[in-house]
């Protein structure tokens, strides 16, 4: 009885542990992104501790709210929050294992993205503005393509581990196959690094920096927003792109059998440079056109497909 | 078994009873509800009895009937679909007493009778151990469903779907009648338990299973069988389509179901035809929804959409039943079995709020409402739980049978050959896209009519319907949430159908494979339940203090904003079907405004019924220019007709003597 309790309690702890590593870390990869940017405009840019500040400032702030909306409008950023905040349960930080793991956790991870989404989208409809719909409808759209190319991307790894559990699927034992699977696992990693831009809202999909609204997305379907409502957006999109970046480095990078300080501090050298990475295609691209995206995801789709038919030659 | 037979018998009686005081409204009522309630009563403790005790009981009446015998059994799978059918109707018909109560439709006598007349039809054939009972029962079913969708016969397009819904299941009767024929003359009775004893060949059992995947296929709405399926939703009354969508078109899965469980020896290449068809249905059934605009034919084409989510579980399932994999076999079948409660529960709870919307409003048309959200509490909530389950969203009843029809697919994956991986990885990725679609259509559906402010009506005159709708509604609603965080339960009652179909006992590691992830899943949910509880607080805190205001949503520099000029459901649905073009049929009709000073223009869009156009009429209109030819022998003459009598039987005495 007293050990069960005591397994109990180190799992809360791991929870813990792992929703504070997600909330003190994500926004600084948004500050990485952006000093990164800076350097390639020859500018000083902001501080990398921005992004804080601006969350902190936002929630010293209080709300307006229009008439149109009900109380969906209000809870929707919360709720969003939420769910991204517990996707990252299932997911393990480089040696820092994910405190819940069980057969088919990749379909809650994608369901809990899945409901943030889609209460965003209802939010967006809420406010009656014609801008909002366009972003919503936009969002919709890309992240139904997206999604498919996501799951594309497990089975792939599901068959080369044969297993269904996400911290398994990813690094674990992946990284001794890492020399025979290299091909699908590069592939991989190509397709799922399109599918992390779109559903971060960065470019060459959409530009997080813009508020001209014809050409926004994500940026569209927030415009109504304030305050602590909008604290929850900004942190909520730092997480997201925190926790599927995390999981791309678990994908890429080999990390078993060492020690696990040696292994958190390859994964986080492996977030700064994805940071950087993201950066880098941000200054060096154009947004595309909103009708080549799906293009983009097609193409990412293949990818994936390309990688599928490796692993089933290659026999299974 | 006993309650089962009391519950049936009731129901006789309520018809006859009802139909003998069609006259006298009031005591029509109090039968019609009372009846209802009874037999209910007594159905859900036939259904408890078997979950307690498992010993299958049948009921062997001697008596006598053309071609055979008043034969019925329960057992899980039976019990299964007993309760869908039997909690639908119930609330269907509570509801349908408050819905029809304030109009004057002639006859609501007969209405409520037919009504009865079909949930006694619909149970039996559940509980059916005779193909001609089945077969009777079947036909029963089609009959009443035909008089209850044309309650409002006065409008011609009801009419139509009507006939148009009579025509498709007789075809379907007609292979159905094959198919039992030939099971029978295989193995000498059309009692089921004899024809489970026979071996069929896998030629012979390749053929009944065509013809029952027409037969069943028309009726569950498989496309390109599907046709008579959006018409007739719409045109019925609200909880007559309510109880069409949510069990009528399941019996057909159930048909299915049973000849799993009759005929074990099917090549590979049916289940390989099942889940094609599944994604089939499943991505073009949603791809059409999102093309709608009126809230009952979107709500139609997403019951093809569900089947075809249904078809894939059914397919993975009878693929491990073929390779003797008792694992993929019962997830598979699990999750069909779940998804075909859980899809009645939610889709019976959409259209009923659908008929609440209609009631009130008198407007149908999702691109002429808005905002109704303040207006009608009860309806717009309710709604946006029913839209929340069918898109299968973690918290809700349709994550958990997705779930499992995942894992049932994924499973298949590790442990079937090539071209299981193959096509399992394809089932996945369509259940995936078909998850997408359908959030993005519930958005567009929930976000237009409830959400933002009116675009053509005068809201505040708008009135929310009476608590004998609200109520019902609210109890599905309830299991909608109960199955979405306790599923146990549920889950079992299906494993132990599922069971019943591939006749194996449940294997004690399934209780690892199934119930101790699904538990982990339901902790992470109420993680995320508390953590929001915590974060309200906060909010609710942190608001008393801060400053709130409210004014105009910002319309980006631009003051004088209408209803009108909000984004609807056609432009939000556009861009999405703008992808799928090339496999959609999009057609769009009349001229844009051009020039300087443009004159007034009229642009229509809308999207093709490819089965309906380029299948059906075709072969509609080669039957139709044959029996103008056979118009020739047909003349109006009783005597010619006896010729023709007469010769027939000759022709037969012929036969029979050479």
């Amino acid at each position: 009885m007293q050990k069960n309790l005591n397994i109990y309690r180190l799992r809360y702890m791991l929870i813990l542990i792992h929703f504070l590593i997600v909330l003190i870390f994500s926004p600084l990869l948004l500050g990485i992104i952006g000093k990164t940017k800076a350097f390639f405009a020859g500018r000083w840019g902001a501080p990398l501790l921005q992004p804080y500040y601006d969350i902190f400032k936002l929630f010293s702030k209080g709300n307006v709210y229009s008439v149109t909306t009900t109380w969906i409008f209000q809870a929707a950023p919360l709720l969003s929050f939420v769910c991204i905040l517990v996707s990252c349960l299932v997911l393990p930080f480089g040696g820092i294992h994910a405190p819940c793991f069980f057969w088919g956790d990749v379909l809650l991870f994608a369901g809990l993205y899945t409901l943030a989404r889609f209460v965003m989208v209802i939010a967006a409809l809420d406010t009656g503005s014609s801008f909002e719909g366009m972003g919503a409808a936009r969002e919709a759209t890309f992240s139904c393509l997206a999604e498919c190319c996501l799951f594309l991307n497990f089975i792939v790894l599901a068959l080369l581990s044969k297993k269904l559990i996400l911290s398994q699927m990813v690094g674990g034992d992946l990284s001794v196959s890492w020399w025979t699977d290299g091909p699908a696992l590069i592939l991989v990693g190509g397709s799922y690094f399109m599918v992390l831009l779109t559903e971060n809202a960065r470019i060459p999909v959409d530009d997080p920096q813009t508020h001209l609204e014809l050409t926004m997305i994500h940026e569209a379907r927030v415009l109504d927003h304030s305050g602590w409502d909008f604290a929850f957006i900004l942190y909520g999109s730092a997480i997201k792109l925190f926790v599927l970046g995390g999981l791309l480095v678990d994908v890429l990078l080999p990390l078993d059998h060492q020690p696990v300080l040696i292994q958190m501090g390859e994964f986080f050298v492996g977030m700064v440079i994805l940071a950087m990475g993201i950066g880098c295609v941000e200054s060096s691209m154009a947004r595309l056109r909103l009708n080549r995206i799906p293009q983009l995801l097609t193409g990412s789709f293949i990818l994936a497909l390309v990688g599928f038919l490796v692993v089933l030659i290659r026999g299974v | 078994m006993n309650f089962l037979f009391c519950s049936l018998t009731v129901l006789v009686m309520s018809i006859l009873l009802i139909c003998l005081s069609v006259r006298f409204k009031n005591i029509c009522n109090a039968l019609f509800l009372g009846s209802l309630i009874v037999a209910s009563v007594l159905g859900l403790m036939a259904v408890f009895h078997v979950l307690i005790s498992p010993v299958v009981e049948d009921l062997y009446l001697n008596i006598r009937m053309p071609l055979g015998e008043f034969y019925i059994g329960m057992d899980a799978l039976s019990a299964f679909f007993l309760s869908a059918i039997i909690i639908l109707f119930l609330i269907s018909g509570i509801y349908g007493y408050g819905y029809l109560k304030t109009t004057e439709a002639k006859n609501l006598g007969f209405h409520y009778a037919l009504y009865q007349f079909a949930f006694m039809a619909m149970m039996l054939v559940v509980v059916a151990r005779n193909g001609i009972l089945f077969l009777m029962a079947w036909e029963m079913v089609t009959l009443s469903s035909y008089f209850l969708i044309t309650l409002h016969d006065e409008r011609p397009e009801v009419t139509r779907a009507g006939h148009l819904f009579l025509l498709a299941t007789h075809i379907a009767g007609f292979c159905l009648w094959l198919m039992f024929l030939i099971m029978a003359s295989h193995s000498g009775s059309m009692n089921f338990d004899q024809m489970a004893a026979c071996p069929f060949t896998p030629f012979l059992a390749g053929i009944i299973f065509i013809l029952g995947l027409i037969g069943f296929g028309v009726k569950a709405g498989f496309i390109p069988l599907h046709i008579w399926l959006p018409h007739a939703h719409p045109a019925a009354p609200s909880h007559v389509s309510a109880v069409l969508s949510a069990v009528m078109i399941k019996i057909g899965i159930y048909g299915l179901m049973r000849v799993f469980c009759l005929v074990r020896d099917f090549p590979h290449w049916c289940a390989i035809l099942l889940l094609l068809i599944g994604m089939i249905s499943g991505v073009c059934g949603v791809l059409y929804a999102l093309g709608q605009h009126e809230i009952k034919k979107l709500l139609a084409y997403h019951s093809i959409e569900n089947i075809g989510i249904i078809t894939l579980g059914l397919g993975i399932g009878l693929w491990g039943q073929i390779e003797h994999n008792s694992v993929i076999a019962l997830i598979g079948y699990a999750g069909a079995l779940l998804h075909v409660f859980n899809h009645a529960v939610f889709k019976g709870l959409l259209f009923l709020s659908a008929g609440s919307l209609i009631r009130s409003t008198h407007i149908g048309e999702i691109d002429r409402l808005g905002g109704l959200l303040k207006y009608l509490p009860w309806t717009g909530h309710l709604f946006l739980i029913g839209s929340l389950s069918i898109c299968g969203l973690p918290l809700f009843n349709g994550f958990i049978s997705e779930w499992l029809i995942f894992r049932g697919l994924f499973e298949g994956m590790f442990h079937l050959p090539m071209t299981g991986i193959i096509l399992s990885s394809m089932g996945v990725i369509a259940l995936v896209l078909m998850g997408g679609l359908a959030a993005a259509c519930f958005a567009k559906a929930f976000g237009v009519m409830f959400l933002g402010n009116s675009r053509s009506i005068d809201n505040s005159l708008i009135k929310e319907s009476p608590m004998s709708m609200c109520l019902p509604m609210a109890v599905l609603g309830v299991i909608c949430v109960w199955i979405g965080f306790f599923p146990r339960s549920m889950v079992m009652f299906a494993f132990h159908a599922a069971s019943v179909i591939c006749s194996r006992p449940i294997p004690p590691e399934m209780g690892n494979v199934i119930l101790s992830p699904l538990l982990m899943v339901i902790m992470i949910l109420w993680v995320v339940v508390i953590i929001t509880a915590i974060l309200v607080f906060l909010k609710k805190k942190a608001m008393k203090v801060l400053p709130i205001q409210e004014g105009p949503t910002w319309g980006c520099g631009y003051s004088y904003m209408t209803g009108r000029m909000q984004y609807t459901a056609s432009s939000f649905a556009e861009s999405l079907l703008r992808v799928f073009r090339p496999v959609l049929g999009f057609k769009v009709s009349g001229v844009k405004p051009e020039g300087y000073f443009p004159k007034e223009a009229e642009v229509s869009s809308h999207v093709v019924e490819a089965s309906e156009v380029f299948l059906f009429r075709p072969v509609f209109e080669f039957i139709k220019f044959l029996s103008g030819k056979l118009k020739r022998i047909q003349c109006g003459y009783t005597q010619l007709y006896l010729l023709y009598i007469f010769v027939f039987l000759l022709a037969l005495l012929i036969w029979k003597m050479v």
